[in-house]
């Protein structure tokens, strides 16, 4: 008898979805990730409230007394471009500070005050700028910075263009022909694709975004999957599986334990998610409040109905099918804690389309990207991620999503197979190969 | 029309677990299975419940076939008792009655009515692992019968139940079958089989060696049971096993029990002992109970497969 999916599935995903976010441990764990996204996302503007998070202040002593530029504004300007990554997009994403505060970079009155200072912590550094008997520029940085620090790597870059322009002063090119020199060439990147609307400004929220989607959807099937499997394990060995398989058909048992867990997850999500965007939202205010000036170090790239339904789908899709193998394990095992080793092969297949995604997110268009992105376990994780950071055709999308798709009915269907001979088979390790005999004669 | 088994075979790869099994129960009647541990009950329930499905053969109600049949037509108890341990038994019980597509006012109104009548009104909102076992059981009891099944198939009800709930559930049960409903049942207790079962099954290692009427099956033994206590020191027993056909059986302090063929007459040991001149306390003509029908069939049972599984290595042999 094979027995309508509803309203039966929804039964049991009802009971599922309950019993999951009453729970007090879902009910901590989703308040206290709530606080901490929320956490996340203030503590830059905190942090520049208290002042941890002050702008550079650089002293610089000129003791090459016929320079013609002023050094201090080539370093303040240098440090002003690092500092501020909306006018750098090549800028690594998590580098950027989201408070726009200039450093401030003056002449040290009395080099050894300055240099007290700077040993004091009242400064971060004192550049002495002399000239070398062979008439070169020499710089001296005084300060505790790591060689790796930011203030002193951008410090470097504005000497070396110090001595590059002193150099072609001495050689008699004047400041106005060496700008003329270093003037950036005219450079147009043309897409192969016409449509394709990747413009350097969206780029780097694009990769965040991509990296965020790649991460839910991993952190999703792992835990969330792991859930599903968990619960079938307890069903089974709390022996309340026989009542269950008794009343509902094993489809309608593994439908509803899919939809309920995944709807708890969902939940979860939901409210993390929700937090950030507060998060986000409160910066501003907050700053304000506090007289930090504010600035959003992303601007994350329009995404158009089309693209949310698309990445809604890959989500869910990709969650259901693994979530449904993993009730398949789940129901493999008599004891709970034999539930890791019975799902250990379907942690290996997501963590594998996870950091295959991650390699993927750094080269989107070649040729292995593309091919994986329409395989069904790797879809989930590496489509999105080239929807967001390249053009990707219609057609391979819904292909991609098509394949997905029937992937997924072959999944319920061996998965209902596996659970319905599973669940009765009691034992120490019960392998696949006796279940999958056993399934041929069950229902 | 009755539950009709018709030759069911399966087996768990290598293992025969039922070898052609069959046995019928009348509708509106309790029906023991009875057998020992690992003869194939629970096997033979899970097929008629169509949780498995048979190698070979087929199980029917009423004429239709059971894999036809939706499951509302089934209860079922398990032999191994499993709830939600945390869930309240109020609600859980109401998640089981929606399986089963009864509506939730229904559902309602029958738990309060069999928590009432088990007498534990008062647990609807407490948690099933706050529960005695024997109150799990019952609770479980009642998720199986909330939804009024036709059929109503019963892995070991009795065992671990005290007995004020042993009589409770003996009562739900004649109840039910009152209303009409089919009860099949697994048990050890021999007494209790006598006591409700209109008809039984024994299954030997996957056979059924015996079925039937519980009386027809009692007269298919062929002899009657005689016991007999006389008053009078130091006389022995042997001039009981020189009357024709009287076999002494066992031989207890207070009375000795014989096995008469049933074509003699029991009363010829009754004039022999008042020939002798003893006085006769004690004289009683009953049929075998279950429990020596069980444990004869059983126990031959096992012979007669040694000798079997001789005699098909042999024939392996010589192949």
């Amino acid at each position: 008898m094979s027995g309508r999916l509803f309203p039966n599935a929804l039964h049991v995903a009802r009971r599922e979805y309950l019993v999951r976010v009453r729970g007090r441990a879902f009910v901590i764990t989703t308040i206290l990730l709530a606080l901490a996204i929320a956490a996340v996302t203030l503590v830059p503007t905190i942090l520049a409230a208290v002042g941890v998070a002050d702008p550079a202040q650089i002293a610089v002593d000129v003791q090459a007394d016929d320079l013609t530029s002023d050094p201090v504004l080539t370093i303040q300007a240098a440090l002003a471009i690092g500092i501020n990554p909306s006018a750098d997009p090549a800028a690594e994403p998590g580098e950027d500070e989201s408070i726009e505060q200039r450093p401030r970079v003056r002449h040290a009155e009395d080099p050894e005050v300055a240099a007290q200072r700077v040993r004091d912590g009242e400064l971060d550094a004192l550049v002495t700028i002399t000239r070398d008997a062979e008439g070169e520029l020499a710089f001296e940085y005084l300060g505790s910075a790591s060689p790796t620090n930011q203030t002193r790597l951008l410090i470097t870059q504005a000497a070396t263009a110090l001595a590059i322009g002193d150099r072609l002063e001495r050689e008699g090119i004047g400041p106005q022909e060496s700008a003329e020199i270093f003037e950036p060439p005219a450079f147009t990147a043309t897409p192969v694709d016409a449509g394709d609307v990747r413009d350097a400004e969206d780029f780097g929220g694009a990769f965040i975004l991509a990296y965020a989607v790649v991460i839910l959807t991993f952190m999703a099937i792992l835990t969330y999957g792991n859930w599903v499997a968990q619960s079938v394990a307890e069903e089974k060995s709390g022996r309340v599986m026989e009542l269950l398989i008794t009343a509902a058909t094993p489809r309608q048992l593994l439908t509803g334990k899919v939809l309920g867990t995944g709807a708890a997850g969902l939940t979860q999500y939901v409210a993390i998610v929700a937090a950030a965007i507060i998060g986000f939202m409160a910066t501003g205010p907050i700053s304000n409040a506090l007289g930090v000036s504010e600035q959003s170090p992303i601007t994350l790239p329009d995404l158009d109905a089309t693209m949310l339904l698309a990445l809604g789908a890959f989500f869910l899709l990709g969650f259901i099918l693994y979530s449904t193998l993993y009730a398949a394990a789940g129901s493999m095992v008599s004891r709970i804690e034999d539930v890791q080793q019975a799902v250990g092969p379907l942690i290996f297949l997501s963590m594998a389309g996870y950091f295959a995604s991650f390699t993927g997110l750094n080269d989107p268009d070649a040729g292995w990207v593309g091919v994986l992105s329409l395989v069904p376990f790797f879809s989930p994780y590496l489509m999105p991620a080239r929807m967001l950071l390249t053009s990707v055709g219609i057609g391979e999308v819904l292909l991609a999503l098509a394949l997905l798709a029937a992937t997924l009915l072959a999944a319920i269907w061996l998965a209902s197979r596996i659970y319905s001979a599973g669940v009765l088979l009691y034992g120490q390790r019960v392998g696949i190969r006796t279940i999958w005999r056993a399934s041929r004669v069950s229902r | 029309m009755s539950l009709v088994v018709d030759s069911i075979t399966k087996r768990f790869g290598d293992v025969v677990a039922l070898d052609g099994v069959s046995f019928s129960v009348e509708p509106g009647r309790i029906f023991g299975l009875l057998g020992a541990n690992g003869a194939g009950k629970t096997t033979s329930m899970r097929i008629v419940l169509d949780i498995l499905r048979a190698d070979a053969g087929r199980v029917t109600w009423r004429g239709a076939e059971n894999i036809s049949l939706p499951r509302r037509t089934w209860g079922y108890l398990p032999e191994e008792r499993g709830l939600y341990p945390r869930m309240l038994v109020g609600e859980q019980l109401r998640f089981f009655a929606a399986l089963y597509g009864v509506p939730d006012a229904t559902g309602r109104a029958e738990i309060d009515d069999w928590l009432e009548q088990f007498r534990i009104p008062d647990y609807r909102e407490r948690k099933v692992e706050e529960l005695s076992k024997g109150n799990q059981q019952k609770i479980q009891f009642i998720a199986a019968i909330l939804h009024d099944p036709d059929v109503l198939i019963m892995d070991e009800p009795f065992s671990g139940l005290d007995p004020v709930n042993v009589r409770l559930l003996k009562e739900a049960f004649l109840a039910m079958r009152d209303r009409g409903k089919t009860l099949i049942f697994s048990t050890h207790q021999m007494e209790t089989v006598e006591e409700l079962c209109e008809s039984i099954a024994i299954i030997d290692r996957g056979r059924v060696v015996v079925s039937g009427a519980v009386r027809d099956v009692k007269r298919a033994m062929g002899r009657q049971v005689v016991r007999l206590a006389t008053d009078g020191d130091g006389h022995g027993v042997e001039w009981l096993t020189q009357i024709p056909g009287v076999e002494l059986t066992t031989q207890r302090e207070d009375y000795v029990e014989l096995h008469v063929p049933a074509d003699r007459d029991p009363g010829t040991i009754l004039r022999a002992a008042l020939e002798r001149g003893h006085r006769v306390t004690r004289f009683e003509i009953a049929e075998p109970s279950l429990e020596e029908i069980f444990v004869e069939h059983v126990g031959r049972r096992a012979i007669d497969e040694s000798e079997e599984h001789l005699a098909t290595s042999n024939r392996k042999g010589t192949a």
